[in-house]
């Protein structure tokens, strides 16, 4: 059982990894192939994986001609990739210190490299989604120690951080880049990650009701 | 598909590359999050009240603001070992100082970056406002906030400099010196001087001071020498409006509490815009505009304040006296909604001195011949005053006004005037200074009238939201040291009179006549005249000093300047105490470099609200050092040390230079007796320091002695250390109606400012003056009114002077009233209150009123010429306005060239013109352009080199272009050749590293002070700057800057101008002035004597 759940946690944390990744800046020749080469990941592309448009293209070109072009429309230019866009009622983002998403950063010691993520806020869904990645990781190794206790709090974050942030915003932004998206690479890609968090969001509301506890000790 | 079986993302789990791999990573390392956390920085404060508490200015930390734009903590976290590319943290000590920009002496304080003491290096990184000043609430304006671009100015003068042997002044090539030869050379000149001994050789050293920006200590240095050499840049600034208030109130100006007033009332745009005391005023001005006051502007010209006005009323230049009688007319003769009167008869009645003028039967026969009244009045009780006022003023119509100020059409505005000026009732805060009381003939009229209609509504009072008197509110004490010398008394006030600064054609100036020392030094005629009937006027200066002073080119007739100062058989050996480069530097033997706001010591107290408060202007590297721990090797030079140490330069100042000076130079062996007016009593084999000095002055003020010596127990200067940390103390707050407090008496003593005065030395007069004896004149001390003794105004009744008693005493009887020429017939028997620019004199249209006489909010005269941040925002901004049809019907259109011709209307002589870019408006009056005269530096070379020294300096390079020049000693021309190059920046880098972004081209003013003659009044002496011009379109080689004077001719316009209009001294006087009224450092009764024989 233990082991189901180390597994699942490792699952949690690759896939964060990879969406926040992807949400946050353009992929790269080197991401591309592993997309391209590992079943499991691309997988999760399944428009994308029979997408005529990128069959006989080098992958440079499908990035250059295509992919690059689709991530500038989505999320640089044409949609709004920051949650304060989406919970404001005046729809301005908050690039100052006021960001309540920041603060939250800041009260677990978190910093954003703001330049190094190319964005403008904290609040961005890919930084929001590495801060998840990073809750995971954190979590994954509490699993290891054996540390349930911290396992559980970091369980409890995550589920605030889903509950108060991510899942308030992020599907109707996903859903956007879905309808917008000019390629089946970004249209897999909202895809998996809608899924992935409402998903993720189910499973830590299942662990709220054993107060946050593994499913080992609740059974 | 929502929601997928959980299980599919179990694959997740299986990724090939771990997720590490893949995520971005933008989560930065522990060390730089705690960076955060761990400090008390944050992106968003609180409040922007961005002054930290007093308590903590030894030691304030605050993010740099250079290295923010990195992006700020939330990027890179704060600094430290684990965290190295974080953001900069600076460790402030926070020095208050005072700006010495303009007079209004508005707190800063210098931020100064203490992270590199260890290493000798200390910078000021910023200057913000002092909260603790209570004038200026920790505000300032554009220049308060340019002194880091002064300070760090990368042209600044970085050592002493001397004239190259050899060379003759204006050659422009310089040696470099030490302060200490520089010093010899000065004081052993002025010894030989002194040492002579006789009255002629009292007159021979002359400071010429610029703003002076402190209270006292400059005054003292001359005085301390036994001569009579103190000399300032008054009259071309402030003489008529000085003038206008000492016939009211023997006070040298007056001080509105614009907090409190329900209207302002401001004649030209000073105190708003600029001036005394600018920001301080306008911050008051705003409070009150914002609970409701309105305000009124009397200027032909837009300025901002008018444009914001609740009323801009353009009156013609030099006219606003009719518009002020005419306000007095309708107070005396009409009645308020409720049947009342308008006139406050209780407070006129008791503190006005029409009772001296009803008994003066002699006089108001006088007043019959001059047309002023029908008849003498039978009788001399209040009421039969009030009728004689009403008659007197009863022509001022508003058809006269009308006519008189120039504003047909524009009517409705005298009674939307009335409108906002009665209902105002005695709460209306007026300050009568600058363009309408200097810039004419007559000026001090405009003044003088001014004061009338506020004071007959009761707004004359000093009460809240009135209009009080400056020295009420003013502390003097900066050359009040002497306790902390060995002389341990003032220095004696001397016997001589020097004639080059109080010439006898004007004994009533309002003060020196400094801008006319050429004339007179170089007018041999004049010497010989005066002479002959028994005055002893040198022929020469042996030393002649101006501070912060450029008087060759901020006085009018620079060419005639440029004259005299290359006379060496004139001006015999000279320095220029100056921050800056300067046209006058040029032609001075030395220039040695002084401090601006954070580089001085100086006391000064501003009056801008009606409180007693001092501030104290400090060497602030000086001080941040002394903090840190630092000593310096001699405590008398500290600030020079401190300022060559830690990176300013050479610079100095003059509380340290003259006492050095004095002490080891010019009285080495004390055989002049001058040496011990600044010999320190604590260590007589030196001078004085800076909290020696400081520290016995300050502690004149009881209420600052008993806090500080609190607050700093043990101390060894505790009042010096008080003003050292906070920069500001505030004496006395309410200070209200101070006249009318009770005369002091114990007994036995009347008690009259600190001095008492036995019951049985003082006699009261019939008007119930108490008059005492003071050395061979007399002097009152207080009025008895209604049977109660007050300490009562300045004057000689101690009441306000309608009535100016002395003036008919001193050759002006039809002058001691208020009045204006009231028709056409008047104006040649008045010609000394009539405008030399009234609009009689136009005749063609393309005749024009000059309005020369504002500021631009963020310039000053000279001082701020290197300043990058002040160059910006003022350039290309002083084109001549022409009023837009004017500008039609002369087919002149925005951006031409125009060649301004002045002439002047006493002779119908012509000076010359100056070449000017026109800006057609609707924001000034037709007929009258405007042109301030703050533009037009110039410079004959970009740089100089000094031998033996790396780098050359720069010569204003960053705020004036370079010039071709050429004077015959009759004619002077001035062509601009090129705009602005900075020069190369070899100090200061850091903060010049900016340089290669000017724009700018400096080519948008032209030296017109340069073509300007000499129009001294004859009354107030002040230099009348506005002119006549006749405009026409620039030809193809005028060029914008040029200019081309007849300075002979100039000459000859001074030359009429004291001969025709003057009322010069003769044998039949008896004084050299009337000993009541102020002359700054007053020479003895003795010096007053003036015996002389009418040749």
């Amino acid at each position: 059982m233990q082991e189901d759940l180390k597994k699942e946690q490792l699952a949690r944390v690759n896939i964060y990894a990879l969406i926040s990744r992807l949400l946050m800046t353009e992929v790269d020749e080197d991401l591309l192939k592993l997309i391209l080469k590992d079943k499991n990941i691309l997988s999760f592309f399944p428009v994308f994986k029979d997408w005529k448009k990128r069959k006989g293209m080098s992958n440079k070109d499908l990035i250059e001609r295509y992919l690059n072009v689709d991530f500038t429309n989505l999320l640089l230019l044409h949609l709004i990739p920051y949650e304060s866009f989406y919970t404001r009622e005046d729809q301005m983002m908050e690039t100052g210190g006021d960001n309540p998403v920041q603060q939250l950063y800041n009260d677990f010691d978190f910093r954003v490299e703001l330049d190094t993520a190319r964005v403008m806020a904290g609040d961005h869904i890919g930084v929001e989604l590495e801060f998840m990645y990073k809750l995971c990781e954190a979590q994954m190794k509490a699993l290891d120690d054996g540390a349930e206790d911290v396992v559980a709090q970091i369980a409890e974050i995550e589920y605030n951080f889903l509950k108060e942030h991510l899942v308030e915003w992020a599907p109707l932004f996903l859903l956007n880049v879905k309808n917008e998206a000019g390629t089946a690479f970004y249209f897999d890609l909202a895809n998996f990650a809608i899924e992935f968090i409402l998903s993720d969001f189910q499973y830590l509301s299942d662990l709220k009701k054993n107060n946050f506890k593994t499913k080992e000790e609740s059974e | 598909m929502y929601l997928q079986s959980r299980r599919t993302f179990l694959k997740g789990a299986a990724f090939s590359v771990a997720g590490v791999a893949i995520a971005k990573g933008v989560f930065a390392t522990d060390a730089a999050a705690e960076s955060i956390t761990s400090s008390k920085f944050t992106n968003t404060p609180d409040s922007i009240s961005f002054y930290p508490d007093v308590s903590e200015w030894n030691s304030f930390k605050e993010l740099d603001g250079t290295d923010w734009k990195r992006g700020g903590i939330e990027r890179h976290g704060v600094r430290s070992e684990d965290n190295p590319d974080g953001i900069q943290v600076n460790d402030y000590t926070i020095v208050p100082t005072v700006c010495s920009n303009c007079e209004a002496g508005c707190g800063l304080t210098a931020w100064v970056n203490t992270n590199e003491f260890e290493k000798g290096i200390l910078t000021v990184r910023k200057y913000m406002g002092n909260p603790l000043h209570t004038g200026s609430r920790g505000r300032n304006c554009a220049k308060g906030y340019a002194v880091t671009s002064q300070m760090y100015d990368p042209d600044r003068i970085p050592f002493p400099i001397k004239r190259a042997p050899g060379s003759k002044r204006g050659e422009g090539k310089w040696v470099r010196v030490t302060w200490d030869e520089a010093m010899s050379a000065i004081g052993k000149k002025m010894h030989d001087t002194l040492a002579k001994g006789d009255e002629i050789s009292k007159k021979q050293i002359m400071y010429h001071v610029g703003r002076p920006n402190e209270n006292g200590f400059g005054p003292r240095v001359p005085q301390s020498l036994g001569i009579d050499g103190y000399n300032s840049h008054t009259n071309i600034c402030s003489a008529g409006a000085r003038e206008g208030t000492i016939q009211w109130a023997n006070d040298d100006r007056n001080s509105p509490d614009w907090a409190g007033a329900d209207l302002i009332f401001l004649q030209s745009s000073h105190a708003a815009d600029a001036g005394h005391y600018f920001q301080q005023s306008a911050g008051y001005i705003a409070d009150a505009r914002k609970r409701g006051a309105k305000m009124v502007v009397i200027d032909p010209r837009m300025s901002n304040s008018a444009g914001m006005a609740d009323l801009w009323i353009p009156a013609w230049p030099g006219t606003e006296a009719a518009l002020y009688l005419y306000l007095a007319n309708r107070i005396l003769h009409e009645k308020d909604r409720d049947g009342t009167d308008l006139v406050d008869h209780a407070y006129i009645k008791e503190w006005m001195n029409w009772d001296r003028l009803m008994a003066n039967k002699d006089y108001l026969k006088k007043m019959v011949g001059y047309g002023y009244i029908s008849k003498v009045p039978t009788g001399d009780s209040y009421e039969d005053f009030i009728e004689l006022a009403k008659e007197l003023y009863a022509p001022y119509t508003k058809e006269m006004v009308v006519r008189e100020c120039k504003l047909e059409g524009m009517e409705y505005k005298l009674d939307e005037l009335w409108d906002l000026f009665i209902p105002a009732g005695a709460k209306i805060a007026s300050y009568l200074w600058r363009a309408g009381a200097i810039g004419h003939r007559g000026g001090w009229m405009n003044t003088r009238a001014g004061f009338l209609p506020l004071a007959l509504r009761g707004a004359m009072r000093g009460d809240i939201g009135g209009i009080g008197m400056h020295h009420w509110h003013e502390i003097s004490v900066a050359g009040k040291g002497d306790k902390a010398t060995v002389a341990g008394e003032h220095p004696k006030p001397t016997d001589a009179w020097n004639e080059l600064a109080w010439p006898p054609e004007y004994p009533l100036s309002t003060y020196e006549m400094g801008f006319m020392l050429p004339q007179l030094m170089m007018d041999d005629e004049w010497l010989e005249k005066w002479t002959k009937r028994g005055l002893k006027i040198p022929k020469s200066l042996s030393v002649y000093v101006p501070r912060m002073h450029n008087p060759l080119w901020i006085n009018p007739d620079g060419f005639r300047w440029m004259e005299a100062l290359k006379r060496e058989d004139k001006f015999e050996l000279t320095f220029n105490l100056s921050p800056t480069w300067s046209e006058t530097n040029w032609y001075c033997d030395y220039v040695l470099p002084v401090g601006l706001a954070g580089e001085r010591n100086d006391q000064q107290s501003t009056p801008s609200k009606p409180e007693q408060r001092i501030e104290f202007r400090q060497a602030v590297l000086r001080v941040a050092a002394e903090k840190a721990g630092w000593k310096p090797k001699d405590p008398t030079r500290a600030t020079l040390e401190a300022h060559a140490k830690f990176g300013l330069g050479e610079v100095w100042e003059e509380s340290e230079f003259w006492p050095n000076l004095i002490f080891h130079h010019v009285d080495p062996d004390g055989s002049l007796g001058v040496g011990k007016y600044w010999a320190s009593k604590k260590d007589p084999s030196r001078c004085v320091s800076v909290p020696e000095w400081f520290d016995e002055a300050l502690s004149l003020l009881p209420k600052l002695k008993s806090a500080a010596t609190k607050m700093y127990k043990g101390e060894e200067y505790p009042v010096y250390s008080y003003i050292r940390d906070h920069g500001a103390w505030t004496e006395k707050t309410d200070v209200y109606k101070p006249q009318e407090e009770e005369l002091e008496f114990d007994g036995t003593n009347y008690i009259a400012h600190g001095k008492k005065y036995p019951k049985d030395t003082v006699t009261k007069d019939e008007f119930g003056a108490l008059w005492v004896k003071d050395g061979e004149f007399k002097k009152s001390i207080g009025v008895d009114i209604d049977g109660k003794l007050h300490e009562g105004f300045h004057t000689l009744s101690k009441k306000l002077e309608f009535f100016s008693e002395w003036l008919t005493e001193w050759k002006w009887p039809e002058y001691a009233v208020p009045i204006y020429p009231r028709n056409e017939g008047e104006y040649k028997k008045m010609i000394h209150l009539v405008t030399q620019v009234h609009h009689k004199e136009m005749k063609a249209d393309n005749e024009f009123a000059l309005n020369t006489i504002y500021r631009l909010p963020y310039n000053i005269h000279t001082r701020s010429v290197n300043s990058k941040h002040l160059m910006e925002i003022s350039q290309n901004h002083n084109p001549i306005w022409i009023y837009t049809k004017d500008a039609e019907k002369l087919g002149i259109k925005r951006g031409d060239a125009v060649k301004v011709q002045i002439e002047d209307t006493l002779t119908g002589i012509q000076s010359g013109y100056f070449v000017a870019m026109a800006v057609p408006t609707e924001a000034t009056r037709p007929g009258v352009l405007a042109c301030s005269h703050h533009a037009g530096r110039w410079k004959l070379q970009d740089s100089v080199k000094i031998p033996g020294f790396a780098h050359s300096l720069g010569i204003m390079s960053l705020g004036s272009p370079k010039v071709e020049m050429t004077n015959d000693g009759k004619i002077g021309t001035m062509k601009t050749t090129e705009g602005i190059h900075p020069h190369k920046a070899w100090q200061f880098k850091e903060y010049n590293k900016d340089l290669d972004f000017i724009w700018w081209d400096g080519l948008s003013g032209a030296w017109q002070n340069a073509v300007a003659p000499l129009h001294p009044d004859p009354v107030a002496g002040n230099h009348g700057w506005h002119q006549k011009v006749i405009l026409s379109k620039g030809g193809p080689d005028d060029k914008i800057g040029n200019i081309y004077v007849n300075y002979e001719n100039n000459f000859k316009v001074y030359k009429e101008w004291r001969d025709q209009l003057a009322r010069p001294l003769d044998a039949s006087d008896k004084l050299r002035r009337p000993y009541h009224i102020k002359r700054p450092v007053k020479p003895s009764q003795k010096a007053y004597e003036f015996n002389i024989k009418d040749v």
